[in-house]
């Protein structure tokens, strides 16, 4: 059994994320990840062993908000080095259309592995749209209540409150996209390939073609290669 | 439940000598906060982790009963049905049996949850701990039969201690004798707010006069996240993990099935 699609250099490969893209993504997935773990060791009602890893509640509470100041420092590298980028994902999600519901109606089957047609994509397909808009939306949430939770003595206390709540909620919701991102990007067979796209930047031409024909007609299809 | 064992404060025979405060905080061994004069006779504007305990200082100028100087002995309530023990997420708060709200401050990491689900925002953060403080009842002195630190040393019978249900059947005298002698608002706080507190007051005019919540309530955004969130939202988290865990063993069986070797040989296509 295979865990992930295999890397293909003997194919031609088009560019799927810059270098910038790879780095946010990647520093976003370490400091989501250790914020996550210290965390839940108090969400889920004081898990002594999980906080024992990161040396106790106390060091488990030091690495969250290293973590957390790392997070903060990941979207703001994307943001500054990564502006065009951003602004053209933003476009993307913007093209939400028909194909996306239709993608997104037909895509259970093909989360369980059926055969399905599925419509033509843009760059990011009706499930990555949607993951698009969650997730960052809940890590921004995250932050920014996070910082009112750090400091609670600066800001009124209303806001501590309704900081608490989200703070859960965002992680919930954040997690949830996060599992399900993980695992379709990663162990998947169908969208395995999207992997490389973030490791290593490139994806086989043939399954851009197949998985993201609108996008790969409009960036190296004929028409963008004459250009 | 053993009887429940409170103290019963007295505004009108309160003469604010701070007798209360400074008890306190030599039996607690608690060192002394200065803070800035700010124009008002109070030593603190509120409870901090070196203070468990304050007199409050209020002046209303009324029209028809003038200038009233209002003192209040300000400190945990010590509510029968505790927020402060529902969201502490190291279960550091318990009830001990005559009805003190005891924090442990071995088990408190300082997130101080606590003190924003309080409804009078009482449990403070102390930096040198890196934890949260508040009044304990003196639970160590009434274990031992002894009163607590404050009631013991208030020299104007302001603050007494005992069993809550006799102290109760006091202030409710007391209430009525303040109505009929030129104290017609004169109250009892704290036998129904936040269903019972075990701190009983008996004010000599409605609660707001003395800056407490006439109706104090716990927060509707405390109670979403302690009674709704934290309960049930939780559940989506093993249902994201086991829909890709069935999704991980389906795609490869199904691809089994089909003869082919896994579509990860053809990235995913045929």
């Amino acid at each position: 059994m295979q865990w992930i699609p295999e890397y293909r250099d003997d194919v031609k490969r088009v560019e799927r994320f810059n270098a910038v893209a790879r780095i946010t993504h990647w520093g976003h997935t370490v400091t989501f990840l250790l914020c996550l773990f210290t965390g839940l060791a108090l969400f889920l009602g004081g898990i002594d062993w999980l906080a024992a890893i990161f040396g106790g509640y106390r060091g488990a509470g030091l690495v969250h908000r290293i973590s957390a100041v790392g997070m903060t420092i990941m979207l703001a590298f994307g943001t500054v080095f990564g502006f065009t980028g951003i602004i053209a994902w933003i476009k993307d999600l913007l093209r939400f259309g028909m194909n996306d519901i239709k993608f997104l109606l037909i895509f259970p089957f093909e989360f369980l592995g059926f055969k399905v047609k599925v419509p033509p994509q843009t760059r990011f397909n009706g499930g990555e749209k949607g993951n698009s808009m969650v997730t960052p939306t809940m890590v921004i949430l995250l932050c920014l209540s996070g910082y009112i939770m750090w400091f609670p003595a600066i800001f009124p206390s209303s806001l501590v409150r309704i900081s608490y709540w989200t703070h859960d909620l965002a992680m919930i919701f954040a997690t949830c996209m996060v599992c399900m991102h993980g695992y379709l990007g990663s162990f998947h067979p169908g969208s395995g390939e999207s992997f490389w796209g973030m490791w290593k930047g490139t994806v086989r031409a043939d399954w851009a073609q197949h998985h993201h024909a609108i996008w790969y007609q409009e960036t190296y299809g004929d028409k963008a290669e004459a250009e | 439940m053993a009887r429940l064992m409170t103290n019963l404060y007295d505004v009108s025979k309160c003469t604010a000598c701070r007798g209360c405060l400074v008890a306190c905080k030599d039996s607690n061994q608690l060192p002394a906060v200065m803070e800035p004069f700010k124009g008002n006779y109070a030593t603190h504007e509120d409870t901090n982790g070196n203070t468990y305990t304050l007199i409050r200082f209020l002046e209303h100028e009324d029209p028809v009963d003038g200038v009233r100087w209002n003192f209040l002995k300000y400190q945990c309530m010590h509510c029968l049905d505790p927020e402060c023990m529902k969201v502490c997420p190291k279960k550091a708060y318990s009830k001990t049996e005559f009805g003190a709200t005891l924090h442990d401050e071995a088990k408190c990491i300082g997130c101080q949850y606590c003190t924003y689900a309080c409804p009078f925002e009482i449990p403070k953060y102390r930096k040198h701990t890196d934890t949260v403080t508040k009044c304990t009842l003196c639970v160590e002195r009434v274990e031992e039969g002894l009163k607590p630190a404050c009631a013991r040393t208030c020299p104007s019978g302001a603050l007494s201690f005992g069993f809550r249900d006799e102290l109760l059947e006091q202030a409710e005298e007391r209430v009525k004798f303040l109505r009929a002698n030129g104290f017609p608002r004169a109250t009892i706080y704290g036998k129904v707010e936040l269903g019972g507190t075990n701190k009983i007051y008996v004010l000599t005019d409605t609660p707001d006069k003395f800056g407490l919540p006439v109706d104090p309530k716990v927060s509707g955004n405390t109670w979403f996240w302690q009674d709704i969130v934290q309960p049930y939202a939780g559940w989506l988290l093993p249902i994201a993990l086991g829909a890709s865990a069935i999704s991980f063993v389906t795609t490869r069986l199904l691809a089994d099935k089909n003869g082919s070797h896994g579509d990860h040989a053809e990235g995913g296509h045929e």
